[in-house]
């Protein structure tokens, strides 16, 4: 059974505008992600969704070539969303998330339209996550 | 006055499309612009903010479903 580390944060979901007018919802983190070598400089901050229906934590690759990364070295990995394939390259680096850093194997895309998502692996199996819907709001409780 | 999400929300509304943005610490307005993450954090460090939160618009602002 897992454990909890005692690190537990409370996000409100973000409101983002719609083309035509309106808001949408999103639940979204702020993280940045650095090499697994010692001392590597981090990222800045960027604006990361948390979705449980990605299969793992894809960054775009801008952010990975800003860490030194060079994309294309990676192993590709095709993966399939509701708009059909795209690819990403798969490299090892640390994200910073509440509690601590995280050890994970991580995809970059030249093609996501956002900055980074938080899926299964490397987030949601760290992290017990609760959405509320009532108060808009997610807690993410840190596990080990 | 105007909340900070709702200072937020018009700043993403106001932002430019299909670039990366680096918004001020409490994320209330666009500090800098860039057509790379690198570039909207160099030109934040040149607007003086040390500790800008970066994301990137899409080509339009669509409901997210990737």
């Amino acid at each position: 059974m897992a454990a909890s580390v005692g690190v537990i944060s409370e996000i409100t979901l973000q409101q983002y505008p719609l083309h035509g007018g309106g808001v949408t919802y999103s639940t979204t983190l702020n993280v940045s992600i650095a090499l697994p070598s010692r001392n590597a400089p981090r990222t800045k901050r960027f604006e990361a969704v948390i979705d449980s229906g990605a299969s793992r934590c894809i960054f775009h690759a801008s952010i990975g070539r800003f860490i030194g990364l060079e994309i294309e070295k990676g192993t590709l990995e095709e993966t399939l969303g509701i708009n059909g394939t795209s690819r990403n390259y798969l490299h090892e680096i640390v994200l910073f998330a509440p509690g601590g850093i995280i050890n994970i194997r991580a995809g970059f895309s030249e093609d996501l339209p956002i900055a980074g998502l938080l899926g299964m692996n490397g987030f949601f199996d760290h992290f017990k996550v609760t959405f509320d819907p009532t108060a808009q709001q997610c807690e993410i409780e840190r596990i080990f | 006055m105007a909340s900070e999400t709702n200072l937020r929300l018009e700043a993403l509304r106001a932002a430019p499309l299909d670039k990366w943005i680096a918004l001020s610490e409490d994320e209330s307005k666009i500090v800098a612009v860039g057509s790379t993450y690198e570039e909207a954090v160099k030109n934040s460090e040149i607007a003086g903010v040390s500790d800008p939160v970066l994301l990137k618009t899409p080509k339009v602002w669509l409901p997210l479903s990737v």
